[in-house]
Order: C-alpha cells, then structure tokens, then sequence
C-alpha cells in the first residue's frame, strides 16, 4: 500500500457512515417535500402512500411560506438562540474570572458550578417549569405569595405601614404563555450551558500569559485595561468555540419547547416541523428542508470563524 | 499603595464569597429537585412543608415497583457505553489520520462532519421512523439506538480527539514509522499512550451527551430499547401535582451522570478546550 492509502483507509469507516446518516434521511425529506404527502385523508386516501403521482412540485413550499406560523418560528428560533448565546458568554466570562483565583473551597465551588451541565435537557425543563417557575406551585409562586403576605404584615406598623400600604400586590408570572415561556427556555438553557462556557474560558485564562501581566502592572495599567488589552484578545478563540459548539446544539433545540410551551405558540424551527409531521409530512418536509438552508448558513459563517485557525 | 493593599484585601474576601453565591445559585435547582424527592406529593406543594417536612422513600420505592427504573437504567447504561465505544473506535483512526497525514481536504471534511451535526432532527424524523420501521426492521433496538446515538456524538468526538492529536510532536510519530511499527500498533502503543487524557475526556463527554439524549431515543423506541429519557417522557404528563413522584424519576435519571461528572471533573476541564486553548 502507498503512503497516503493508509491514512484515507482510517478516514473511511467514520466519512462513510456520516455520509450515510446524512444523505439517505435527507434525500428522503426531499423527496416528500416535492409530493403530497399526509398520514390521514379520508378526502384523499391515495396521499397516504408515498408515491411520485402525487407529485406537488414546489406546493409545499409556497403552503410554508405561507403559513404565518413559519416566520414566527423563525424569528423566535434566532431569538432563543442568540439570547442564549449572549447570555452564557458575558455570565461565563464573568464567573471563569471569578473563579480563577485561589480562594477556599475552590474546588467545591468548581464542582457546584458544573453540575447544571449534566442534567439531562428533559429533567432541566421539567424541573424549571414546574417546581421552580410555576406562578402557583412553585418556588416562583411560592416566593411571591410570601413577599406579600410580608408587606400585608408590615402595613400595620404604626410609621412604616403608610409606606408599604401604598405597594401594590405583587403576581407572579405565569411562564406558560408565548413570550414568556420563550424566557423560561432561554434561562433554563442559560443555566445549563453557561457552565460550560466557564469551563472552556476558565481553562484558557489559566493559560494566559502571567508574565505579560505582570510587565502591565509595572508600566501602571490597571486591572480593566489589562482585561480589556490583554485577557479579552486572549480569549477570542475560546469565545468563537463556545458560541459554535452552542449553536450547533442550541439550533436543534426540542425537548425543552416541547416540555415547556406545548401548544402556546412558542415554537421554534424543529419544533414547528414536529407539528406539521403529525400528519401532514410533505409541509414538514418542506419545513426541514427550510431548516437545513437555515442550518447551513449559519454553519458556513460559524465554521469560517472557527475553522481558520483550527488548522495552525 | 496602602489604599491598593486595603482595596486587595476586601477583595480577597469579597471575591470568594461572590463566587461561592453563585456556585450555590447554580446548584440550587438540583438540589432542589433531590429535596423534592423525599417529599410525598402532597408536602411537595404546601408552602408550610417548604423546608420542614418528614423525609419519605415512598417515592423512590414507587418508582421502582410501578415504573421499572432499573429496565430503563440498564438500556442507558448498555446504549451509551457501546456508542461511546464505538465513537471511538471510528473517531481515533479518523483524528490520527487527519492529524498526523492531513491532506488539502482535512479541513473541509472535518468541517462537513460538524456541519451533520447541526442538521435539524426533527426534519429527517419522518424518514428515519420509515426506514427503521418498515425497510430495517431495527426500530426499538438496542442496536438502532447505538448506532444512532453514536452517530450524532461522532463529529464532536472526531474534532476533540483531533484537537488532541495536533499537539502530538509528528516526530514522536515518525521515528516510529523508520522502526517498521505498524498503524495499528501506533495507535495503540504510542499515540493513546500519548493523548490518554484526551480520549478519556472525549469519552466521558460523548458519554455524558448519549445518557442525556432525549430526541431520538424517545422517538425510536417504544418498550425494549427504551432509556431514562424515554421514563422521564412519560411522567412529565401529569403536571404539578405530582412534584414528589417528579421529582424522584428525575433525580434517579440524572444523579448517575451528575456523580460521574463530579468525580472526572478534572478529566474534563483538562480535556474540553476544542482546541481553544493554545
């Protein structure tokens, strides 16, 4: 065997297999979003089988485009995404910072941090929504019921009462409604994630320059100019990581909308083709193929960033 | 310099305690999701039972007479060790080559493989439910559910071990290449050696990301290949009265993994840099 057959030999087994995974399910999404396509007519039984008579051209699409759901989807999909992205970045930045000084318990404290990043996605929504955001059953109802039952109880002290007779009833919130529960998903996948952003940034200033640092002090720069000079360039790469491996898992996000917003109109992209498959797959194909496009550009400018210097 | 030392000083101890607030605001959920699950259903949703209440197993017992856990537990268990392993055993000889051998195209496929990370699932749901079901036969197997799990973990894990392998000196590699050692005992003896820290964290992590898995392995499954995340499916129906109940399913699917991270921490804050640490 020549010298370069070995190392394609190795690539093989894993870009076969992902060329497998990605093209036979895909190819098959297009190919139903080109036909009428429904699991239950009783109109139209023949649209129940798959097959290239019911050919629909680009019906499916204009029927998508159309929908006014599909925009909204799109919209609140980038929203949730960049949200969470802000978000985890700037708390990230802030705790690796924190964290990265030698205190007591450091090591608990590090440890306590991680800890969100291990709950399984379904468990952290029905935890959030439930038990803590619940505007009733919850710590969130719960702690707002007890700050007014306080000031009810301080109304009636002689000076002081006049003040808080004047504050009015705190409510809760209630996170089932469609805007707010698309904040309900963006703090609960903020807590999630952020400590993975602290993770990476906390490993990357413990690699900073020390001695850079120190030549700063002595010419007088102040702690924020030497964050702002020399930590933040510093952390440039390690920031374009974290929003990348972000989106790629944050763009497909389902089990918390699903858990959190069924059927308040808090969609998302993926979320929006589940609802379409329930029955008709040829719109839900269409939408998927809307989703890959959208997928894809989104990629080629995330992997452009990241990927110049991957290779050095 | 005395108004510097004085401001040091209140920050050495203003500081530490800021960072343990938040370490404890963080952990607060989960602890609060294991404190449920000593609660009946009833205590969980009084205000008077918030903090005072007579701790019960109840819970914990139910869940594994009515609900079996342990079934659930084992299908997690086997799926995401053989997907882990198998990640592997495809993403080491696909990194070694592209780290050690790369040619015009490493990066572009590299790139490719985690761009089918980001394709949506839910839009090739359809297509995998019909294949599996009615072309494989393989729906609801343990089989579907590794391969699939490992499929979907494969391009995270092949860049992490690649980002690994780059800092390897290609020397070390080389003057094993003129001693007439063969690929497969470079792997093994040299480069895993080498880069153990790398794979284990890499390891952990796309095991970590297969236990957590909700979308396909809810979707593909039905009863025999079915894991903690399909359990958990099913008890959310029943919302808010049943905190208790909740609470201990949840506690159940998610200590397992909380505690194996606990104790890899290091292993993992070592290993999950992507490459963004030079």
């Amino acid at each position: 065997m020549s010298d370069r057959s070995i190392p394609r030999l190795l690539q093989t087994p894993a870009v076969i297999l992902l060329l497998v995974w990605m093209i036979v399910p895909l190819s098959m999404t297009l190919y139903f979003s080109f036909i009428r396509y429904v699991l239950n007519s009783l109109r139209k039984p023949e649209w129940t089988t798959p097959s290239i008579s019911n050919w629909r051209g680009f019906g499916n699409y204009e029927y998508v485009l159309n929908a006014k759901d599909f925009w909204f989807a799109i919209q609140n999909s980038v929203f949730i995404v960049s949200s969470i992205l802000i978000l985890t970045v700037l708390l990230g930045l802030c705790i690796a910072v924190l964290v990265n000084r030698s205190f007591p318990g450091r090591g608990i404290v590090r440890v306590l941090l991680i800890s969100p990043f291990f709950v399984m996605p379904a468990v952290n929504a029905v935890l959030w929504i439930n038990m803590i955001l619940d505007p009733v059953l919850g710590l969130q109802g719960i702690a707002v019921n007890g700050l007014n039952d306080l000031i009810d109880g301080l109304r009636d002290f002689p000076v002081l009462g006049s003040f808080f007779s004047l504050w009015p009833e705190f409510e809760p919130i209630s996170f089932r409604a469609t805007q707010t529960s698309a904040y309900a998903v963006i703090m609960m996948v903020t807590w999630q994630w952020t400590p993975f952003a602290v993770l990476i940034f906390m490993t990357s200033l413990q690699s900073e320059d020390e001695s850079q640092k120190e030549a700063a002090t002595l010419d007088g720069a102040g702690p924020w100019s030497q964050f702002i000079n020399l930590t933040v360039p510093h952390l440039a790469r390690p920031i374009a990581i974290v929003v990348m491996i972000q989106s790629i898992f944050h763009l497909s996000l389902y089990a918390e909308i699903e858990i959190v917003s069924r059927g308040n109109g808090n969609k998302n992209l993926p979320y929006l083709i589940g609802e379409f498959s329930s029955n008709n797959i040829g719109a839900a194909s269409a939408t998927g193929i809307f989703a890959v496009i959208l997928a894809n550009i989104i990629a080629i400018f995330l992997l452009r960033m990241v990927g110049k210097s991957l290779m050095d | 310099m005395a108004a510097v030392t004085e401001r040091s000083k209140i920050g050495n101890i203003l500081w530490p305690v800021v960072a343990w607030i938040v370490a404890l605001i963080f952990f607060f959920p989960i602890f609060w999701l294991v404190f449920t699950s000593f609660k009946t259903d009833a205590d969980a949703v009084k205000p008077e039972h918030l903090f005072f209440f007579t701790p019960t197993l109840e819970n914990y017992t139910n869940m594994t007479e009515n609900y079996d856990y342990w079934r659930f537990a084992i299908n997690s268990v086997i799926t995401s060790s053989f997907a882990t392993l198998f990640a592997l055993a495809v993403g080491v000889p696909c990194a070694y080559a592209m780290a050690f051998n790369p040619s015009r195209h490493t990066k572009d496929i590299l790139m490719w493989m985690l761009s089918t990370k980001m394709l949506p699932a839910a839009a090739v749901l359809y297509p995998m439910t019909f294949i599996t079901k009615n072309f494989l036969g393989i729906f609801d197997t343990h089989f579907l559910v590794i391969l699939v799990l490992c499929l979907i973990n494969l391009p995270i894990a092949i860049w992490m071990l690649f980002t690994y392998f780059k800092e390897i000196p290609k020397e070390i590699i080389e003057a094993s290449k003129m001693d007439g050692v063969t690929t497969w005992g470079e792997i093994k003896d040299i480069l895993i050696p080498l880069a153990w820290g790398g794979v284990a964290s890499t390891a952990l992590l796309t095991f970590i990301f297969c236990w957590n898995e909700a979308y396909w392995t809810v979707r593909l499954t039905t009863i025999d290949a079915a894991t903690l995340s399909k359990l958990i499916e099913g008890n959310r129906a029943p919302e808010g009265l049943f905190f208790g109940r909740l609470s201990a399913v949840s506690t159940a699917a998610v200590m397992p993994i909380v505690i194996l991270g606990w104790f890899c921490q290091k292993q993992l804050v070592q290993g999950l840099t992507f490459g963004a640490v030079k």
